[in-house]
């Protein structure tokens, strides 16, 4: 059995590109597509899969990852998949990737104007849990209308005396639309502002594509009394030694034993064989 | 004899998409397309290039000189719809700039679906970036209105030759450069439809081998 090249048809990746060029010009808008059904469930990267096919060539070198590791059953097969449908060169080294597509996390490592982000986006619309209807959400994003997720931030204060939401921090890209970053931790926002790298973010089930080009003003909501704070460990990765990075729990006995390591594999391994060396 | 299209379409449009996807990315920067395909008068062929790229039969696209050769071989490599009216293209082709319609003729999208607007591929005469500031000082009638009273303006576009900045998503904190044989109001009307955003316009620009886009956030500064 044969596939096109990186397995959608031409068609499917002309629909994917003249959509993909619409959101990189209105930064932070929701661009409908319509997502094919791919060889795995929706929910396990449909959308980012979409994306990276559409951008894929023969010279790039694809990175995968899943929660920041390399090595996760999601990220193997994805990357499997293209090594198979594309034939192209993979990597687990960001430095090394001019592509990477990711699921909940942005590498440790600062990426480069020369490399591009997919992530996989399980719902893109912010305001759904808020306002269920698409017509509403639609109307409330051409007014600008926000209130609703300030509302919530603020019922956080109320009722935790901080904003609880720590993951899928909204955000609004070039002071005007507001975007779901997709499930990556609140830590990762502001690496999502004036990134050198473009950014670009795949949801298949709900058939929306966004983007958030190069160098462009994101902002993590907040209130003037309650400024945006990213999570901190009073421990260190227990691995190399980190203490900037972001932090896995894991239960590593019976005995409730925890311990600490980066979530991002490639970064923690790369700063052992520097301390090795 | 009809000309050929893209040797290898497969990896031909990925190559060129690349590039007008950083190409929109990255505005006011112009970039070289990969891959030049044989394209019949008036069209360019960078122009071609993003035709055979992006454009297919669930696209329309208005051609501003639709010339039979033209015509004959969009539909034929492309299998694109061609459409009479500038406002009911997501591409227009615009092959002289001169006469191009205004851009309020084009489709901008609506409120809540800014991305059913058009995208313009626009032969330009030349494309030069960065003339760095020294240089225009030394240069003519531009060096001459940075020197003049601000408050009687010079008669030529300030995106004639010398260049103009550009700033926005995109751009880290300026782009120079310069876009040549563009109706002489031609920015006035830009900025007239950014008060419309995020309704636009997105632009790409060719000229020889290069492309530049100018998605509608781009803004040009004065001065």
């Amino acid at each position: 059995m044969t596939y096109n090249f990186a397995f959608l048809d031409e068609d499917t990746k002309r629909m994917l590109r003249r959509a993909l060029l619409k959101a990189v010009a209105i930064p932070g808008y929701q661009v409908p597509f319509g997502s094919r059904e791919m060889p795995l469930p929706y929910g396990w990267g449909t959308g980012g899969i979409q994306v990276t096919a559409a951008l894929l060539g023969p010279d790039d070198v694809l990175k995968v990852i899943d929660q920041g590791a390399d090595d996760t059953t999601n990220a193997v097969n994805i990357r499997r998949f293209f090594s198979r449908v594309a034939g192209v060169a993979t990597t687990e080294h960001t430095a090394d990737a001019t592509l990477i597509q990711t699921r909940h996390r942005i590498p440790e490592t600062s990426l480069r104007e020369d490399q591009i982000l997919v992530f996989q986006v399980p719902e893109p619309e912010p305001l759904r849990t808020l306002e269920p209807r698409e017509a509403e959400t639609r109307t409330l994003h051409a007014l600008a209308d926000y209130g609703l997720m300030h509302v919530k931030l603020y019922e956080d204060i109320a009722q935790y005396g901080h904003i609880a939401t720590s993951y899928d921090y909204p955000v609004l890209v070039d002071g005007r639309f507001l975007t779901s970053p997709s499930p990556i931790p609140k830590f990762d926002n502001p690496k999502l502002d004036r990134s050198p790298a473009l950014m670009l973010f795949g949801a298949g089930r709900e058939k929306r594509l966004y983007a958030i080009p190069p160098y462009t003003r994101v902002e993590s909501l907040a209130f003037d009394d309650h400024p945006f704070e990213i999570q901190r460990w009073e421990h260190q990765c227990e691995l190399c030694g980190s203490g900037e990075s972001y932090l896995d729990e894991v239960v590593v006995d019976d005995r409730g034993t925890r311990m600490f390591v980066c979530s991002d594999t490639d970064f923690c391994s790369g700063r052992r064989v520097e301390a090795q060396a | 004899m009809m000309l050929a299209a893209f040797a290898n379409p497969v990896f031909d449009s990925q190559r060129t998409f690349r590039e007008l996807l950083q190409a929109m990315a990255r505005p006011a920067v112009p970039r070289p397309l990969p891959v030049l395909p044989p394209s019949p008068a008036p069209i360019a062929s960078a122009a071609m290039a993003i035709v055979l790229t992006l454009c297919d039969a669930t696209t329309s696209v208005w051609l501003q000189q639709p010339e039979d050769e033209a015509v004959r071989h969009v539909r034929f490599h492309a299998g694109l719809k061609l459409v009479e009216q500038p406002q009911d293209a997501d591409f227009a082709l615009i092959t002289d700039p001169v006469s191009m319609p205004p851009l309020e003729a084009f489709a901008r999208g609506d409120m809540r679906y800014p991305d059913r607007s058009a995208s313009l591929i626009i032969q330009a005469a030349a494309i030069s970036s960065s003339p760095c500031v020294q240089g225009e000082v030394g240069k003519g009638p531009l060096a001459l209105a940075s020197t003049q009273d601000s408050a009687t303006p010079p008669q030529p576009s300030p995106a004639s030759r010398g260049g103009s900045k550009f700033a926005g998503p995109g751009i880290r904190d300026t782009e120079t450069v310069a876009i040549d044989g563009l109706p002489g109001d031609f920015w006035q009307q830009r900025t007239a439809l950014a008060a419309q955003l995020p309704l636009g316009i997105d632009l790409f620009f060719v000229a020889g081998q290069q492309v530049l886009a100018l998605p509608r956030t781009t803004r040009l500064l004065e001065g």
